[in-house]
């Protein structure tokens, strides 16, 4: 069964697979492989004591578990859908382990593979006979985390089948996102405040240990102490829960298709609104529907907005209001990684748009209806919260990166969503689970990180306003923030639309098929992808570790080396090292977004 | 741009011509340089089995795949070269695509008349009518996402109508319709092609092209077989009979599948 279906999943990628997704696929398995290499690396971490180490890889464990949770949010639905055997006489349990196999053959499993090889090179460091141990709990971990990931998402598809049912998934899944980060949060200030000589609190590492994801660790740690019993138990436990996972899912896999929760409109024609008339508000009335009663959409809205409360409250429980104003700015961001392939979510429906010949309208339309829902929760929480933190220096800051952010995701989701549009089923044939997508991780990730590009010109003048403490011109990084927002959107929108009146029947046939057409030969050539994927990178870590990061340092006063080039410089070059990196990176990423988008040479039919 | 007070030609263009049209997906040819005219005013059916590339033809006619060569003229305007003309002068329906599923059909119609810049009155008089004749009226508050197989055909169909095309472009408009709603679209179609308009549809059932159609090309392999008037192309047979012998079906097959119901 299971090899049948490997073979099966095998081919079916072989089939999918486009020039543009292998990219993905290469840097996000390089990704991966940093992070698993990382920890194995802190398995190894000489100097402080083995329980601390101990404590730390637990900690990272629950956060893999934690990723491989949330992961689907991005990764969208399994390349072999549950539904296509729901008719295969075939006993429940058997599909359920023959989908499990197909499951472990992915880049994603590789790399966790190797990441909780740590718990090897961490028993081998107590003894023969822990290393002996770790075998089993590397396995049985890995078996764990891919089966967490599959009953989670068959749990969450079936409670967001109501919009109330998809906030609430989102919400929780932007828990565990806060969660899984603030992980990193917690090590950093330990690092910071020197607890790794004197270890953790007990609560942190029974908390951490108590987890299933945390007891592989337990039962090296026990067979190190001798502990057979715990040791054995531990094991047991995890295999335990591993067969109760795969009764669930099972259980799951052969139900019968589950009524969709309707969603009922108004029987009455939409009115033609003031504002919104005309071709584009026709498009804005339409989206701001489908926002409204699309369970996707729901969650598209409360992933980021729980992620960005979640992130600067939770500083609270130890007292700390410092990141209460940076919610609104962080939600800004996120709001864009969630909704970076509108079009793809809507699938063929695009036919409309080309035989209506209202590209232009459709694209601004949804950079509108975009603005409308998340604008307002941006300005409410940046209000409220700013006010609540009590910081009053921050409201230049917020006030002024909120919009340029706004605008920014506005203007680049658009465009990613154009430009590496990931296909995924039709909105009417994801009945039993309305969470299905394509895969976005990539497009999700470009937009985390390029949305926060989109600050760079009122950041510049807050940070001189700052230096200079100059009030006027801390205050007149508000409006550079909107104009740079409105200019983003705008241009990169145009962008897009040229894109999308070029390309609109291809990209049809993707979202159709599920690949591009290979007969038409507007992809960008090899080279130009390679250079753009460079300059995606160097501009990245130009503008940011070598040149905002070093900024920021500097002004306040913080004295960190590490890799920061800038830091190792003295007084005014420091300062003209970094601008010239921001500089670099800025034009490094024009460069990308140019090549990234390029309009084809107009193919000519004859 | 109301399309029919448009007159883009002298009245002796054919309604769609198709010349040269040609389409390669990775080595399998689905449609070999297909020339086709359906002249004004005629129902027109393609015909063709499984896999003859009819879906894939009418998508390069109308717009919405794009040709590795060859041309596709509505009322003698290029439908590559000049889009918006061409694409105010005709309805489409094609098979199988999603749509704004989080509408209801009185709304989707609305805002696919806005966007095709009918004035509002004249938009919400014919999502009425359009409405009542496809027998929707009783799902008026469901969203098209929970539209059933035949719904979602008459959905389609009364956008493709809404703006009064001159051509329709149909693929398969009568799958899954259920008898009576049938026989009301066959009334609005006959109707449609006696005050002037010109339909092409495609469909695997002979009967309807039959009973339907004036003019007829069969499609095979990727290449149209045959086509011209009904009485024509399957001369003194049934067009059953006559696309059978034109395909080419091997009807000798059934003996390989003796282990089934043995």
């Amino acid at each position: 069964m299971a090899r049948v279906l490997i073979r099966m999943k095998l081919a079916i990628l072989r089939h999918s697979m486009t020039g543009g997704k292998a990219v993905w696929m290469v840097i996000g398995g390089l990704l991966g492989i940093v992070l698993a290499i990382a920890t194995i690396w802190l398995s190894l971490v000489d100097g402080v004591g083995t329980a601390v180490v101990a404590d730390l890889l637990a900690a990272t464990y629950l956060v893999w578990a934690l990723g491989w949770v949330v992961g689907p949010v991005w990764g969208g639905s399994s390349v072999l859908r549950t539904d296509h055997f729901a008719l295969l006489s075939v006993p429940r349990g058997r599909l359920a382990v023959g989908l499990l196999g197909a499951a472990f053959v992915g880049v994603t499993t590789a790399v966790t593979l190797l990441a909780f090889l740590s718990l090897l090179t961490y028993g081998a460091r107590l003894g023969v006979l822990p290393a002996l141990v770790a075998v089993p709990a590397v396995v049985l971990q890995l078996v764990f985390v891919v089966l967490l990931s599959r009953v989670s998402t068959a749990v969450f598809g079936v409670v967001a089948k109501s919009r109330a049912g998809a906030a609430f998934t989102g919400a929780l899944i932007a828990g565990m996102i806060v969660l899984a980060q603030s992980g990193w949060m917690v090590i950093v200030a330990i690092q910071v405040s020197g607890v790794l000589s004197t270890g953790f609190g007990a609560g942190f590492a029974t908390t951490v240990r108590a987890v299933p994801s945390g007891w592989g660790l337990v039962a090296v740690e026990a067979a190190g102490r001798g502990e057979w019993g715990l040791a054995l138990g531990a094991l047991a436990g995890l295999a335990l829960v591993i067969v109760l996972l795969l009764f669930g899912w099972s259980r799951s896999l052969g139900a019968a298709r589950r009524a969709r929760v309707t969603v009922r409109g108004t029987a009455h024609a939409p009115s033609r609104g003031g504002v919104l008339s005309g071709r584009t508000g026709t498009v804005v009335r339409k989206e701001l529907r489908t926002w409204w009663r699309d369970p996707l959409r729901t969650q598209t809205v409360s992933v980021p907005l729980v992620w960005a409360l979640g992130t600067a409250l939770l500083p609270l429980t130890f007292g700390e209001v410092l990141l209460l104003p940076w919610a609104a700015p962080a939600l800004a961001v996120m709001a864009g990684a969630a909704a970076s392939n509108l079009y793809g979510q809507d699938g063929t429906a695009l036919w409309m748009t080309l035989l209506t010949g209202s590209e232009s309208e459709d694209l601004r339309g949804r950079q509108i209806a975009y603005l409308i829902v998340f604008g307002p929760i941006a300005l409410v929480v940046a209000v409220v919260f700013t006010l609540w933190s009590g910081l009053h220096w921050t409201w230049p800051w917020v006030l002024a990166l909120t919009p340029a952010m706004l605008g920014g995701a506005a203007g680049l989701g658009a465009l990613i969503s154009v430009v590496a549009l990931a296909p995924g089923p039709d909105a009417h044939k994801r009945p039993d689970n309305p969470l299905e997508h394509g895969d976005t991780t990539g497009q999700a990730n470009l937009m985390f990180w390029g949305g926060l590009i989109m600050a760079i010109p009122p950041a510049v003048v807050l940070i001189v306003g700052t230096v200079r403490d100059d009030v006027v011109l801390l205050w007149a990084a508000v409006p550079v923030g909107v104009v740079t927002g409105v200019l983003l959107a705008w241009w990169l929108g145009r962008v897009a639309i040229g894109r999308l009146l070029a390309r609109g029947p291809e990209l049809l046939f993707l979202m159709r098929t599920g690949r591009s057409g290979n007969a038409v030969k507007i992809e960008m050539p090899k080279r130009e992808a390679w250079l753009a994927v460079a300059c995606w990178t160097f501009g990245s870590i130009a503008l940011f570790p070598q040149g905002v990061v070093p900024i920021v340092f500097m002004l306040s006063g913080v004295d960190v080396k590490s890799w920061f080039l800038a830091m190792y410089l003295d007084g005014a070059l420091a300062w003209i090292v970094a601008v010239v990196m921001v500089l670099f990176g800025s034009w490094l990423y024009y460069v990308a977004v140019r090549l990234s988008a390029k309009k084809p040479a107009a193919e000519p039919v004859s | 741009m109301e399309t029919s007070a448009t007159r883009p030609d002298d009245g002796t263009v054919p309604a769609l011509r198709l010349t040269g049209l040609h389409k390669v997906f990775a080595d399998n040819v689905a449609v070999d340089h297909v020339d086709l005219v359906v002249p004004r005013g005629s129902f027109f059916g393609l015909v063709g089995p499984n896999g003859a590339g009819k879906t894939t033809a009418l998508s390069m006619a109308v717009g919405l795949l794009r040709p590795d060569s060859g041309r596709s003229e509505v009322f003698g305007v290029d439908v590559w070269s000049d889009p918006v003309r061409a694409k105010s002068l005709m309805g489409v329906l094609p098979d199988g695509l999603a749509m704004p599923e989080r509408l209801t059909g009185r709304e989707l119609l609305t805002f696919i008349g806005q966007l095709r810049g009918i004035p509002d009155d004249v938009v919400a008089q014919r999502s009425q009518q359009l409405l009542n004749v496809m027998e929707l009226n009783d799902a008026e508050r469901t969203l098209v996402a929970d539209y059933s197989t035949g719904m979602r055909k008459k959905i389609g169909l009364a956008t493709a109508l809404l703006h009064a095309p001159r051509l329709l472009v149909l693929d398969e408009p009568f799958e899954a319709v259920d008898p009576v709603s049938a026989a009301a679209l066959k009334s609005i179609l006959v109707r449609f092609v006696s005050s002037g308009g010109s339909v092409v549809l495609s469909s695997h059932v002979m009967a309807l092209v039959e009973q339907l159609c004036d003019t007829v090309a069969v499609m095979a392999k990727g290449k149209v077989v045959a086509a011209g008037p009904l009485g024509d192309v399957r001369g003194d047979n049934t067009l059953e009979e006559t696309f059978v012998r034109l395909v080419g079906v091997d009807s000798g097959d059934w003996e390989e599948l003796s282990w089934l119901a043995s």
